[in-house]
C-alpha cells in the first residue's frame, strides 16, 4: 500500500500528492505555519537523554548508505567534559545514481536545520558544520539563505531556543566542499573539514569519540536528520507504522526497515525524479506505478538498487523490495541510498561495468594500494573488453581482483573499495553471459572464478 | 583527483607585486570564515574558494599567501589545493563547463552532449578555446541524475540536455 501522505516531500510537490512544477523555497515563516519546528520544540522540553532513547526506539536508520540506526550512534557519544563537541552534517552527496538530499536542500532545508537542532540538543553538542558537496552551489546558497533565517529566529545563536550547551550557545555553519567523492566517506569528511585532504581515517578510534577535531563529533546524512522533526512530533508508533517490520519470527534484535524514505529514480524511466514511499517498495511498483514505466516501451533489464557502489539487480530482480535486507537476499551489497538506476533492455552492460570502474578509479583517493591500483586495474581491463580487445582470462581476473578489493579486512581503510568490488562483480557474474560473448577465448588455463 | 603534477624541482614561480589575496579580503574573511573554525587550517576549503572566485584560478603565489595566512607551509595549503577537482591550479577559461558522465547521465545520452561540445568549441575535454571563454571537463555525477544528461556551466546547472538545447545554452554565456 502506498503512502498514506508525504513526510519528508510534506512541503515540496511530489508525485502524486502535487505537481513537482509547483516546488519553492520553503522559508521560515512557511515552514513554521506548516508545523516546521513543532518537533524541535517538543525535544526541548524532554531531558537530552529522553530524545536519544525516542530516535532509538524509532529504530531511524541512517539515510546516508549505511543503515546504522541513528539512535544507537548518539548513545555513543562519552559523556561530556565542558569541552566542545560537533555535529557534522553529511550533505557531500556524490554517489552516481543518488540526487534525493538536494532536493531537502533545494526546497525545504529548514526541515534538516530542525532535525540538526533535535540532535544538538539530544547529544549536547555545540557546533554544527553542514557539509556540502562544492558543485552544490544553489543548495549552498539555499541552506545559506535558510540558515540566516533560523539565526534571526533564534533557532541557532545567541539566545537560541536550546539555549546554551556546554556554556555556549549553538552554532551551525556551512561548510563548502571542493569536488571529491570520497569526502562523503564520514572520516575522509572530517579531515576535509579540518582543512587537508579528505583522506578517510583509520577507525577506531570512532568519530563519536575522536572525530573533528579530535572531539567528539557525530556525523548523519541530510535525510536521516531530516526525518528526527516529524518523528518527535507525531511518535514512535506513527513512525512505525511505515516501511517494513520484521517478518514473522526474526528476533527483535535484527535490524528492520521502518519509515518513509526519499527514492530517487533515474535512468530509462519515463518520468525520473525523487519519490517518497514506505522503506520496503518495489522496484517494479518504483517503475510502473511512479514512473510511468520504461521509456521508449522497452523493456526491464536491470537495476541498481542504491547508488552504484551496492551492485547490481539482475533482469529477474525486478520485484526485488527496497529495504535494508535487499543486500542478503538479492547478493547485492545494501540499499544504500535507494538512488535506483534503472536499464533498458538495450543497455550494454559492459559499457555500465567500465563506466562504474572508472569513477571508481576516479575517485579513490590513493592511500590503499588494493583500492588505487585495483580500480584502475578493473577501469582499463573494462575499456579493453568493451573494445572488442579482451579475453575470458581477463573476465577470470576482473572477478578476482573485485573479489578480493576490500574484501580483506584490513588491506583497505574504507567503503570505497568494498563499493567498487560490489559494483563490478555483481555486473559480470550477473551478466556473465554478456561478457563472455564480448572475449576471445584465452589460451591459458582460466582462474578459479570468485563467487559473488 | 587532481594530483598536482607539476615538477616542483624546477618550477619557476612566476610572482607579481600585489597580493591576490590582499587586505580587503583578508580583513573580510577575517571577520566572516575564521570565527567559525577552532584551528585557522579548517579555513583552508573556504579560503582557497574565497581566493578562487576572485582570480578564476589559484596560482602558486596565491596559494603562498593562503598559506602565510593560515600560518601554515605552502606545502601544506599545495596538498589541500591539488586534491580537490574544482580548484584549479593552472589557467583556466572564463567559464568552465562540467559535463557529468557518470552512469545515469551515461544511459540518457552523455556522449552525444559531449561531442556536441567538443565540435561547437573546437576542443577536446581538458581543453580550453582559443578566446579563453570556456574550458570543457568531465566531471563525476552531479546530483542531478533524475534530469540527465546534466552540465553546470560555472556555478549554474544545467538539466536535460538536448543537443540542440545545449547549443542556446552555450551561445547564451557571455
Ligand atoms: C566512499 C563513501 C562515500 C560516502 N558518501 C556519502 C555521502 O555522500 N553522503 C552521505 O550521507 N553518506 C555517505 N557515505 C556514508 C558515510 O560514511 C556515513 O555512513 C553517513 O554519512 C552516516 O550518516 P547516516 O548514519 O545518517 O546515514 C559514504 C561512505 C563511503 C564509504
Ligand atoms: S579504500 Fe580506497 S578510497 Fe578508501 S581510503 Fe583506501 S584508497 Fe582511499
Ligand atoms: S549521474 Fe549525472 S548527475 Fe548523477
Amino acid at each position: 500500500m502506498a503512502l498514506k501522505e508525504p513526510v519528508l516531500c510534506k512541503r515540496i510537490p511530489t508525485p502524486p500528492w502535487g505537481d513537482p512544477k509547483d516546488r519553492h523555497y520553503v522559508g521560515y515563516d512557511e515552514f513554521v505555519g506548516t508545523g516546521g519546528y513543532e518537533g524541535l520544540r517538543k525535544a526541548i522540553t524532554m531531558a537530552p537523554k529522553e530524545v536519544i532513547d525516542l530516535v532509538k526506539a524509532s529504530e531511524l536508520r541512517g539515510r546516508g548508505g549505511a543503515g546504522f540506526p541513528a539512535g544507537l550512534k548518539w548513545s555513543f557519544l562519552p559523556p561530556e567534559d565542558g569541552k566542545p563537541r560537533y555535529l557534522t552534517v553529511n550533505a557531500d552527496e556524490s554517489e552516481p545514481g543518488t540526487f534525493k538530499d538536494r532536493l531537502l536542500l533545494d526546497f525545504d532545508p529548514h526541515l534538516m536545520l530542525e532535525g540538526i537542532a533535535i540532535c544538538m540538543h539530544a547529544c549536547r553538542l555545540d557546533t554544527a558544520y553542514i557539509y556540502i558537496r562544492g558543485e552544490y552551489h544553489h543548495q549552498a546558497r539555499t541552506t545559506q539563505r535558510a540558515l540566516d533565517e533560523a539565526y534571526a529566529n533564534k533557532i541557532f545563536g545567541e539566545g537560541s531556543i536550546l539555549g546554551k550547551i556546554a556554556d555556549r550557545w549553538p552554532q551551525c555553519y556551512v561548510h563548502r566542499g571542493a569536488g571529491a567523492y570520497i569526502c562523503g566517506e564520514e572520516t575522509g569528511l572530517l579531515e576535509s573539514l579540518e582543512g587537508k585532504r579528505g583522506w578517510p581515517r583509520i577507525k577506531p578510534p570512532f568519530p563519536a569519540v575522536a572525530g573533528a577535531f579530535g572531539r567528539p563529533t557525530i556525523i548523519n546524512n541530510v535525510e536521516t536528520l531530516a526525518m528526527c522533526g516529524p518523528i518527535l512530533v507525531n511518535g514512535v508508533d506513527w513512525f512505525k507504522s511505515m516501511g517494513k517490520g520484521r517478518g514473522e519470527g526474526v528476533p527483535p534484535s535484527a535490524p528492520a526497515s521502518f519509515g518513509p524514505k526519499l527514492i530517487g529514480m533515474s535512468g530509462h524511466v519515463n518520468r525520473p525524479g525523487v519519490y517518497e514511499e514506505h522503506l520496503g517498495v518495489t522496484v517494479k511498483t518504483m517503475i510502473e506505478d511512479y514512473c510511468g514505466g520504461m521509456w521508449k516501451g522497452r523493456k526491464f533489464k536491470a537495476a541498481i538498487p542504491g547508488g552504484i557502489s551496492m551492485g547490481v539487480l539482475a533482469t529477474h530482480e525486478y520485484e526485488a523490495p527496497l529495504d535494508f535486507d535487499i543486500g542478503k537476499r538479492y547478493s547485492c551489497l545494501g540499499l544504500g541510498t535507494a538512488g535506483v538506476i534503472v536499464m533498458d533492455e538495450t543497455t550494454d552492460m559492459v559499457s555500465v561495468a567500465r563506466n562504474i570502474a572508472r569513477f571508481f578509479a576516479h575517485e579513490s583517493c590513493g592511500q590503499c594500494t588494493p583500492c588505487r591500483e585495483g580500480t584502475g586495474w578493473m577501469y582499463q581491463m573494462l575499456t579493453r573488453i568493451e573494445a572488442g580487445d579482451g579475453t575470458t582470462r581477463d573476465l577470470d581476473l576482473l572477478l578476482e581482483i573485485s573479489g578480493s578489493m576490500g574484501a580483506m579486512p584490513g588491506t583497505t581503510i574504507c567503503g570505497l573499495a568494498d563499493g567498487a568490488n560490489w559494483a563490478v562483480r555483481t555486473i559480470v557474474n550477473k551478466f556473465w553471459d554478456e561478457f563472455e560473448s564480448r572475449c576471445h577465448k584465452s589460451a591459458g588455463v582460466s582462474l578459479a572464478v570468485v563467487g559473488s | 583527483m587532481a594530483w598536482l603534477m607539476k615538477n616542483s624541482g624546477g618550477m619557476n614561480i612566476e610572482r607579481r607585486p600585489e597580493a591576490y589575496l590582499d587586505d580587503a579580503l583578508k580583513a573580510e574573511l577575517e571577520k566572516t570564515v575564521l570565527p567559525h573554525y577552532p584551528t585557522r587550517r579548517a579555513a583552508t576549503l573556504p579560503v582557497l574558494h574565497a581566493v578562487q572566485d576572485k582570480h578564476g584560478w589559484l596560482p602558486y603565489q596565491a596559494l603562498e599567501e593562503v598559506a602565510e595566512f593560515l600560518g601554515l607551509s605552502p606545502s601544506e595549503v599545495c596538498d589541500t589545493a591539488s586534491f580537490y577537482e574544482m580548484f584549479h591550479l593552472r589557467p583556466v577559461g572564463r567559464h568552465i563547463i562540467w559535463v557529468c558522465q557518470s552512469i545515469s547521465c551515461e544511459l540518457r545520452g552523455e556522449h552525444d552532449i559531449v561531442t556536441k561540445i567538443q565540435e561547437k568549441l573546437g576542443i577536446e575535454t581538458g581543453e580550453t578555446t582559443l578566446d579563453g571563454k570556456f574550458t570543457l571537463m568531465h566531471a563525476e555525477c552531479l546530483g542531478s541524475c533524475g534530469s540527465a544528461p546534466c552540465c553546470l556551466v560555472d556555478d549554474k546547472l544545467h538539466e536535460d540536455l538536448t543537443v540542440e538545447n545545449i547549443d542556446r545554452i552555450l551561445d547564451s554565456v557571455k
